[in-house]
């Protein structure tokens, strides 16, 4: 976004990631294939497949071979009718291309049901007494031992969800064919969004499945993936996307048109960021910082707008040898308004802050050419003069807020702006009492679902309870899609119908808020599997009561409002409540 | 609360304003009935039994989570107003005086005890969270004994380490002498209302004292010791400030129920023995 040093091809002003690797051996991922039963023919008949015909091999650095990439980063998969081969709303990791057979997506979607969620009941007064009344002795005990409609088990352990009541609902009037050659799913997977579709398999289908970090590869040295994915992710989502996007809210669909197709977009950070979160934990906060790559660099000049499109990013500045935290930008928000409109009313800025990705960040880069041509010329004369204020170089003194710098650099360092529902203690208030899981425990199995405990800044604690997360790291790689958000009010809920207990979700989460449990029969002894005799597990976690009308029992049950579930999007929220 | 909380101070103000203008209305009904000739000692008493079966139903509110019946925030508040208004009633009613029969001294002075503990209760819920959080890191009461155990393994550890490494006991010999002791004791009932930890200044002082005489190796050991003598300081301010926390309300919350029991037998007697019954 700035006349800089960096000799990124594509994307003026980014240093990192995408400045092509220089690295002589192959991908660390690739010690782990996406799949153990991808062999060399497969590989051989994929290339001569219509598909990489025209994907040149020789475009790809020796290090990240085509061929190394199909035998490591993709999977040959076949699906059955009526199976589901991705489901709107889930989180995935990859994209899929037809080889054989034919796909239906839905264009109304099924209920929830078919899909294999469980119907959302809505809360009432009378249900949450009798789920009192009807309470356990023992701590997760159940009775049911079935598991859901739909979902079925390989012999090898593989989960495969069905789609229920498949010819009811697999009208041609409610889906649109797809077939051999059609790819779908890349948009989710490398822009982290949730699936916008459900897909199914219209009779025995093959299909290619190439996870995200491959595709990424793909894209990035084949012009025909590039402009093929681009081209689907203009037309599809980037107009949408836009039209939601505050700045352009009075637009013509025209000029929405063409600032589409002026738009450019970027992924920055690794997806699997958790890991190398938890990995780097211990690092110093400077180290961490320098490590996380440089979007937009402070004292560049901006020739484009950033847009958040998913994920976090780090808005710094330097201070003395450091660099300190400004705030931090998340979906929709914009870097570089500023400076771009004092620029256009002739009074050219550097950029004042610097952009760093927190974990895995996709950016949509709009030139200044069609911003002065379509967007400033609407802005208000209010409008410009809140943007342009403030535009002197950052100063010095740290802002004056109740938790100082120290809660911000804490909340970003930690990840919790990840949080929609946080779950906050007010330790100058909080009297131990532990109301909160006691009442946690009371409506939830007789287990409490998070733990009075967390890392802690300035009088605060951030308690391990499921945050709901903007980005649900948990859900990326669910086998039965059993962890999903809930469409009411976006909470993360894992159906204890199609959990499996693969604890998946339980490794992904950074924070460390899903517990796996051993469940309880009547007598309180463990229910164990009829085949193996082992313990069934499942995984479990904090739902935000979206079964109880009052609303989360932990907040409703803390006497002395000491508790609260943060959405950390709004930082002066937040502070509001802390300043109490 | 249901409306977002603007500030506590703001709180605080307008629920005590609201509670003196109750306090001031019954004072002024209770003085023109006791001047018409009305039987004022009955209407308080009907008040106070009411009252108090508002403050204890706060119990019950926590025990049914599940119930939309206003969060506990707010029943706090009503129950510590409320609180304020009972014993000005209890005055009223008792007329300010020691009572005279058995049983209404016994419910006098359970009346005195319950409100007294829940006045010192809520005294203690605002002034020791803040001490506890500035102490170190804030600790699961359960887990403390544990956590306790592993301080004192570890800092063993160290103490063997030092010796097997540079072959003196000097830090064995300050561990048998001060250390032991310290990380085995158990914190006393009302150490945190006591200030700081003399005991731990006074360990900590004698490491340091001690420091002349080691070497380097010893010397790191012994600031890895002061990190555990650091942990085990914050250990027992939480360990006995959550006791504390706790322990009031094992005053409060039975002899609320002696204190109803006592109620029925005195709201008994009296109406039988004014023939109401
Ligand atoms: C005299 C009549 C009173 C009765 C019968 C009474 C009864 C109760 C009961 C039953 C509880 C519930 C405890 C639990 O289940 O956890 C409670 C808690 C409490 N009471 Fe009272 N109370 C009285 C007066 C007061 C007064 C005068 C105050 C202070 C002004 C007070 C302050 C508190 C506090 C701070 C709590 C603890 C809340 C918590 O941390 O959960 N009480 N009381």
């Amino acid at each position: 976004m700035a006349r800089s040093t960096s000799s990124a091809p594509h994307y003026p002003g980014s240093t990192a990631p995408q400045a092509p690797a220089k690295r002589a051996a192959a991908p660390e991922r690739w010690d782990k294939p996406f799949s153990a039963d991808m062999g060399e023919t497969d590989v051989d008949l994929l290339l001569a497949h219509p598909l990489f015909i025209s994907t040149q091999p020789g475009r790809f650095p020796a290090s990240i071979p085509l061929r190394g990439i199909l035998k490591n980063d993709a999977r040959l998969r076949r699906f059955q009718k009526g199976e589901i081969i991705v489901r709107q709303g889930d989180y995935g990791h990859s994209a899929f291309v037809i080889l054989d057979g034919a796909a239906r997506v839905f264009l109304k979607e099924p209920t929830a049901e078919q899909l294999g969620h469980r119907r959302q009941v809505r809360p009432t007064v009378w249900g949450s007494f009798k789920r009192w009344l009807q309470r356990p002795r023992f701590a997760e005990q159940t009775t049911n031992r079935r598991s859901a409609a739909g979902l079925q088990m390989t012999r090898d352990g593989e989960a495969r969800i069905f789609l229920q009541d498949v010819p009811g609902v697999l009208e041609p009037d409610r889906t649109a064919l797809l077939g051999p050659g059609e790819m779908f799913g890349e948009i989710a997977a490398l822009g982290r969004t949730p699936r916008t579709a459900t897909i199914v398999a219209d009779g025995d289908t093959q299909m290619l499945e190439i996870r995200w970090q491959g595709l990424r590869e793909i894209r990035k040295y084949s012009p025909e993936w590039k402009q093929q994915i681009d081209q689907r992710y203009r037309e599809r989502s980037l107009r949408r996307h836009l039209a939601e996007t505050a700045l352009f809210w009075n637009l013509s669909d025209e000029a929405l048109g063409l600032i589409a197709d002026a738009t450019r977009f970027e992924t920055f950070g690794e997806f699997d960021w958790h890991r190398a979160y938890n990995r780097e934990r211990e690092a110093g906060e400077r180290e961490r910082l320098e490590q996380e790559p440089l979007i937009a660099r402070e004292g560049d000049y901006p020739n484009g707008l950033l847009l958040v499109r998913s994920g976090f990013a780090r808005v710094s500045s330097r201070y003395n040898h450091g660099e300190r935290t400004e705030s931090y930008l998340g979906k929709g928000e914009a870097f570089g308004l500023g400076e771009l409109v004092a620029g256009w009313r002739g009074k050219f800025r550097p950029l004042r802050h610097s952009l760093r990705a927190l974990g895995y960040v996709d950016v949509l880069f709009i030139p200044t050419a069609v911003l002065e041509q379509h967007v400033f010329p609407q802005l208000t004369p209010e409008q410009l003069a809140v943007l342009t204020k403030d535009l002197a170089p950052a100063s010095a003194a740290p802002q004056p807020d109740h938790t100082g710098n120290s809660f911000l650099e804490f909340i970003v360092a930690g990840r919790f702006i990840n949080g929609r529902a946080a779950m906050l203690i007010d330790l100058d208030r909080c009297t131990r009492c532990d109301d909160c899981v006691r009442a946690c425990a009371a409506t939830h199995d007789n287990n409490p679902r998070f733990i009075r405990h967390g890392p802690e800044s300035g009088g605060v604690m951030v308690a391990s309870a499921c945050m709901h997360c903007v980005d649900p790291v948990c859900m990326i790689g669910c086998p039965t899609g059993a962890i999903h958000r809930e469409s009411i009010n976006g909470q993360v809920e894992i159906n204890p119908d199609t959990c499996i207990g693969c604890s998946v979700c339980a490794q992904s989460c950074p924070y460390g808020t899903i517990q796996m449990v051993a469940l309880h029969d009547d007598a309180g002894l463990p229910v164990v599997t009829e085949e193996t005799g082992e313990p069934i597990r499942r995984a479990t976690k904090c739902d935000l009561c979206i079964d109880q009308p009052a609303g989360p029992a932990c907040v409703n049950a803390c006497p002395h409002d000491a508790l609260l579930r943060a959405d950390m999007r709004s930082f002066d929220d937040l502070n509001r409540w802390l300043r109490r | 609360m249901a409306a977002p909380l603007k500030s506590f101070a703001a709180r605080r103000a307008l629920l005590s304003l609201a509670t003196l203008a109750l306090v001031g209305a019954l004072a002024l009904a209770a003085w023109l009935g006791a001047a018409a000739l009305r039987p004022v000692g009955l209407y308080t008493g009907w008040l106070l039994l009411g009252l108090v079966l508002l403050l204890a139903f706060f119990n019950a509110r926590k025990k049914l989570p599940f119930l939309p019946l206003l969060n506990a925030g707010t029943w706090l508040q009503l129950h510590v107003y409320a609180g304020w208004l009972t014993c000005f009633v209890f005055a009223l009613h008792t007329g300010a005086r020691l009572p005279g029969g058995r049983l209404e001294f016994l419910l006098w002075l359970c009346f005195i005890v319950v409100a007294a503990s829940g006045v010192s209760g809520l005294w203690l819920s605002r002034w020791l969270p803040p001490r506890l959080a500035r102490s170190g890191e804030s600790l699961i009461y359960e887990r403390i004994p544990l956590l306790r155990h592993r301080l004192e393994t570890e800092a063993k550890a160290l103490v063997h380490q030092a010796e097997a490494e540079t072959k003196s006991t000097t830090l064995a010999d300050f561990y048998l002498r001060e250390l032991g002791g310290y990380f085995a004791r158990s914190p006393a009932l009302l150490a945190p209302l006591a200030g700081d930890d003399a005991d731990y200044h006074r360990v900590k002082l004698e490491l340091a004292a001690l420091r002349r005489f080691l070497n380097e190796r010893e010397a790191a050991l012994a600031d890895q010791l002061g990190e555990l003598l650091e942990a085990k300081r914050n250990l027992d301010a939480q360990r006995a400030g959550q006791r504390l926390l706790k322990l009031w309300l094992f005053v409060h919350i039975p002899l609320t129920y002696g204190l109803l029991v006592l109620i029925g037998a005195h709201v008994w007697l009296v109406l039988h023995y004014s023939h109401r019954l």
